[in-house]
């Protein structure tokens, strides 16, 4: 039989005033496999960790049981001495004879028959222990970044100036998600492009960079610190070396189609810069709107092209990259306008969203500033501004708050007031949040200086009435019926995650929460960290936030993924999941569980990837027939601890 | 009640085409009466098949047989074996689907509706005829069953002779097959758990009384086990005999091994093992009734399967065997599941 | 006079939260009974039906399996998995007539010291009056 040496720690009096530290050793010293048991003042002290060494030597012990106070503190500490006495770490274990006995107990004798048996328990479980190394695999030392928002590109920047090597991937023809579209910015009121840009550049120029832009991440095969990416770069049809910016194809071109940019506030050709600061700085050829890549079939473009840059014959490419993290800033979209019917959203040409309303503000914008209505290009004289357009409101829409639109919905009014000094603006709003350094001052300044006018309340029914948006609403305050006659009317819509955010997270394997937002590990102490180890969240993909907010998450997210490309090898820890391929259908049970996918079929049955299994044995509580279970702590081990705990 | 003349047929051709490898049916029974299974390999035999309210076995327990016996083979003969089944077992063939023990294409699966009859209960047959034999049992025209016997030919509404099981199911026709008999009628089940809720209606100590005088009874010959067709497992967890032996294997770490249960049939061992039993067949049990009609001792065993089929409905919403692709009961949860129970 | 019955108890704490607010309740010398036992797991998604069917039937008078709460396990859902699995067997043991009293699920966070102590104290004396746990009991 396995020898054991039980070693009872006194903690001072800590232990030994309610537990009868010399009876539980000499009971110790009755149970089979023991053949060494003492007890000492203190254990984790030089003096106690020698005495756990000399037995482990002189008695040949092949395992150690410390009785003391908590595993959390001092597991690693006699972990290490019975590696210094020549055992695997594995092969001790600690029984809590503390926390969860002498302090919480007064009545000594029962007390000690508890300590007792948790100490029994802990012998019967390091009896039955495996010898275990710790796991390790190699790291490759770069990194992906999906999403060329702000989120992204802080993410990359800080990742290519920590020295490693980044891929930013973006679907849209250029970077800057939707931060490039926005006028100017709370609460300081500064130009958004003014600012960006700058970082735009410096992430295209970035020696450690690799920008693909107009491409999407197809797959994602492999674990932490290797994963295997397949990225499709979609074709352009415009060579960006070439291109000079000349313009001479967008006039040329038949086709218009809605601006996305500009939120369809007016057109863009088929072939088309999304704005003038794009990165790349290129053309590209909208394939879906252009009549045919047949020079037969239009091919004006390329005609007029002088540097020939415009290449019909250009294919879309599946470039294969190999990564060691993976940074997830997929964004935001507005919520989707067709579910607004009562606001008359898409009915009226001036109801419009917020970042509709931005492009209206914004010095390149469609209006070049002025802030004009789109049906008659009127200036408005009347603006109601509806916050909580499908948020909070889990009967209707999105029961969530979208956190920004408080804070936007102020500047919008306050940026109206600042372009129409004699109009008058108004915000239906349920209540105000403007958590946030200079936030709330922001609001008062809306309110104080501007002479915006707040409405608690919400707003039932937009309609039109002879040219103009007649608002009905309630303001709760007075609980009197509100009727306003509008020019325009402004939804702070609810924030969704991106457009096809949910089948990338899908492909990933990324865990996504009801809403639809990526998962983090943990709500407060792990929220950057994706359930997937190796994948890391940003920014708006993980939960509505504000600029600020989704740099700081970008920026943390980096930091996570540096503490993994930082590393040559990585280790994890050994007590996994086992598979007893004998005893396994492959009935997947296991396989659905698995909280980190780390379980998968393979020929009839199934296997366990050591690296991305955590331990947490939620597959050897599902299996019907043992046949998976977590080294160290077996179905068998409990079994015993469990005839240990009832004095058997 | 549902004819089978095409069913045979199509038996007889594809026995004849060499497309499956043999047909699992139930021919007329060697005591006089019930039906038994048949593997039938040659399309002449085909014709031995029969249909009546006696084909009480779930064939698609030979399923499980059949999977080891291709395991076995070097060169496995890999056609699809051709089934019978009603409802009730149409649905264990659904979990063998889910839980991947047999593929898709291992079956050629020939349904039959049990319409408005089901399968005749033994017990309340033998006190019907008080002891006689009975020759031949059908469902009649008008839904009720007609019962030959040596003298005379004697008519029951189905409440009386169908197995209980049977009158509470909820899906009495087929609900995979290739070719199906019958027509898809739905048998209207006031309360799909009479049973089950009859007991649960009794006070706390009367059912434990009851399970106690039952589970008393109770030798562990492990036919529930045999019988059923989700009991698949290479290996019982409460039997663990199989052990990973090495060269190095000590006959210490032979013996340490986990007994969840000692092998004496005693009380108290029988309440774990058929606890354990119940909790694996929680979300799989398609009520078949075969582990209770196997049973010797006549132990009500399908009632704890029947509690967790109830609970698995009400609580979470889930019902067993009818979609192969659904995630399993315990491998699976809602975010509202119920947990008013906890602390 | 008779000594008062002291139940058994089994508890299967999960390592991240319950044991840690156990060791809270520790820490904070929270005075409670010293009828239970702890056993630490990774998880309470790890807790196979098996062992508590097995610790009634080793003589436990109580069985208690505490996790993290709903939305904080430290594997992300294995807390609700075990909901699940432990309901369905909270209701078998009570259809085959097992005091409800002896098999319990709680919450317990690592901030919840308190709440442990409580979750005990209530077992205890629900236990009590029930005297000891015959009916799964392995005879001797």
């Amino acid at each position: 039989m396995k020898r054991t040496g039980v070693f009872i720690c006194h903690c001072g009096i800590n232990i030994a005033g309610t537990v009868d530290v010399k009876k539980v050793a000499q009971e110790l010293a009755k149970h089979p496999g023991v053949v060494h048991a003492e007890d000492y003042v203190y254990m984790c002290s030089d003096p106690g960790q020698n005495l756990i060494i000399q037995a482990i030597k002189e008695k040949n012990l092949d395992n150690v049981v410390v009785a003391c106070c908590s595993p959390t503190l001092h597991e690693t500490t006699f972990r290490n001495t019975s590696k210094a006495g020549g055992l695997n770490i594995f092969r001790c274990e600690i029984a809590n004879i503390r926390e969860q006995c002498s302090w919480v107990h007064k009545d000594k004798s029962s007390a000690t028959q508890k300590a007792t048996k948790i100490t029994k328990s802990a012998v019967e479980k390091v009896r039955r222990n495996e010898s275990l190394e710790a796991i390790s695999v190699p790291v490759t030392r770069r990194a992906l970044v999906v999403g060329g928002g702000i989120a992204g590109i802080q993410a990359a920047l800080d990742l290519g100036n920590s020295g490693f090597e980044v891929i930013l991937v973006e679907k849209n023809p250029s970077i800057g998600g939707h931060m490039i579209q926005l006028s100017e910015t709370f609460p300081t009121l500064d130009c958004s492009q003014c600012i960006l840009t700058p970082k735009m550049v410096e992430v295209s120029k970035h020696p450690k960079v690799k920008l693909m832009t107009y491409s999407e991440v197809q797959d994602v095969s492999g674990y932490v610190g290797n994963f295997k990416v397949k990225i499709l770069k979609k074709p352009t049809y415009v060579d960006p070396d070439k291109c000079n910016l000349c313009d001479e194809c967008t006039k040329v071109c038949p086709i218009v189609v809605p601006n996305e940019f500009e939120l369809g506030l007016t057109g863009r050709r088929a072939i088309y810069i999304p704005f003038p600061q794009a990165i790349p700085a290129s053309y590209t050829l909208d394939i879906k709107a252009c009549p045919g890549l047949m020079p037969i079939a239009c091919g004006k473009c390329a005609d007029v092209c002088d540097v020939k840059a415009i290449d019909y014959d250009m294919k879309p490419q599946i470039i294969e990259e190999e990564v060691g993290a993976i940074i997830l800033a997929t964004g935001y979209d507005l919520y989707d306008k067709a579910n607004m019917a009562e606001y008359g959203y898409g009915k009226y040409a001036d109801v419009l969203d917020g970042l509709q309303f931005e492009r209206l503000c914004s010095a390149s914008g469609p209006t070049k500033g002025q802030i004009l209505r789109p049906s008659d290009h009127k200036e408005p004289k009347e603006v109601v501004f509806i916050q909580c357009s499908g948020s909070r409101d889990p009967e209707n829409h999105c029961a969530y708050c979208s956190k920004i639109c408080c804070m936007y919905t102020a500047k919008h009014a306050m940026l109206y007031k600042h372009h129409v000094h004699d109009g008058q603006a108004y915000i239906f709003y349920i209540d105000i949040r403007s958590g946030g350094k200079g936030y709330e001052e922001f609001v008062q300044r809306a309110v104080e200086e501007d002479g915006v006018l707040y409405l608690r309340g919400k707003v039932s029914k937009v309609f039109e009435d002879k040219g103009k948006l007649k608002v009905w609403g309630v303001d709760t305050l007075t609980g009197k019926h509100i009727e306003i006659t509008a020019d325009m009317v402004v939804l702070a819509q609810a924030m969704r995650p991106a457009q096809g955010a949910q089948e990338l997270a899908k492909k990933l394997k990324l865990a996504m929460d009801k809403d639809g937002f990526l998962a983090e590990a943990h709500p407060k102490l792990r929220p950057v960290e994706s359930v997937t180890s190796g994948m890391f969240l940003a920014g708006a993909a993980q939960a509505p936030k504000d600029i600020p907010e989704a740099v700081s998450q970008a920026s943390g997210a980096a930091a996570k993924a540096v503490t993994i490309l930082s590393q040559e090898r990585l280790y994890h820890s050994p007590t996994v999941a086992k598979v007893l391929s004998n005893l396994c259908t492959g009935c997947g049970m296991c396989v659905q569980v698995c909280p980190y996918e780390a379980i998968a079929h393979k020929d009839g049955k199934v296997e366990v990837n050591e690296v991305l299994c955590e331990g947490c044995g939620t597959c050897s509580a599902t299996c019907l027939r043992a046949a998976i279970q977590v080294k160290n702590l077996t179905l068998h081990q409990v079994h015993e601890m469990i005839n240990a705990c009832l004095g058997g | 009640m549902a004819k089978i003349e095409d069913l045979k047929e199509e038996a007889r051709k594809l026995l004849r085409e060499g497309k499956i490898k043999y047909v699992i049916g139930y021919a007329a029974g060697t005591n006089g009466w019930m039906a038994s299974p048949i593997f039938i390999k040659k399309p002449e035999d085909v014709e031995k098949l029969v249909w009546d309210p006696t084909c009480v076995h779930n064939l698609s327990r030979f399923l499980v047989d059949e999977k080891r016996r291709k395991e076995r083979e070097k060169q496995p003969d890999k056609r699809p074996v051709g089934i019978f089944v009603k409802g009730c077992d149409s649905r264990a063939i659904v979990v063998l689907l889910q839980e991947k023990f047999i593929d898709r294409n291992d079956v050629y699966i020939l349904g039959i509706s049990c319409e408005k009859g089901g399968v005749v209960d033994e017990h309340k047959l033998a006190r019907k005829l008080e002891g006689k034999k009975p020759k031949k049992i059908e469902l009649g025209d008008k839904g009720q069953l007609v019962v030959t016997t040596a003298n005379r030919k004697a008519e029951f509404p189905v409440e009386e002779l169908l197995a209980e099981r049977c009158l509470e199911c909820r899906a009495n026709f087929p609900v995979i097959s290739d070719i199906m008999s019958g027509e898809k009628i739905k048998r209207t089940v006031e309360k799909p758990f009479g049973s089950v809720e009859k007991m649960e209606r009794m006070p706390k100590e009367e059912r434990w009384r009851f399970w106690k005088e039952q589970l008393d009874k109770c030798i562990r010959c492990y036919a529930c086990r045999s019988v059923c067709p989700m009991c698949y497992c290479d290996e019982c967890v409460v039997d663990s005999i199989n052990l990973a032996v090495s060269a190095d294997t000590t006959a210490e770490e032979k013996a340490d091994k986990v007994k969840w249960i000692q092998r004496s049939a005693e009380s108290s061992e029988n309440f774990v093992y058929h606890f354990v039993r119940a909790i694996h067949l929680a979300g799989r049990c398609i009520d078949c009734g075969e582990c209770e009609r196997a049973c010797p001792l006549d132990i009500p065993v399908r009632f704890l399967n029947k509690k967790l089929e109830r609970e698995a409905k009400e609580l979470f919403g889930y019902e067993v065997g009818f979609d192969p692709a659904q995630p399993s009961l315990v491998s699976s949860f809602r975010d509202d599941d119920p947990e008013d129970f906890i602390r | 006079m008779a000594e008062e019955f002291e139940p058994k108890i089994v508890a299967f704490l999960c390592k991240w939260c319950s044991s840690a607010g156990s060791d809270l309740a520790g820490v904070s010398r929270m005075e409670y009974p010293p009828n239970v036992v702890p056993i630490q797991v990774m998880c309470s998604g790890s807790v196979s039906p098996l062992y508590i069917f097995s610790a009634f039937n080793k003589g436990a008078d109580g069985v208690l399996v505490s996790g993290c709460h709903p939305g904080d396990c430290h594997y992300i859902k294995g807390n609700y998995y075990a909901r699940r699995r432990i309901h369905l067997v909270k209701k078998l043991l009570e259809f085959v007539g097992l005091e409800p009293e002896r098999f319990q699920m709680s919450w317990v966070s690592a901030a919840e010291g308190t709440k442990y102590t409580q979750v005990i104290k209530e077992f205890v004396n629900e236990l009590k009056p029930l005297g000891p746990q015959n009916k799964l009991r392995r005879n001797p």
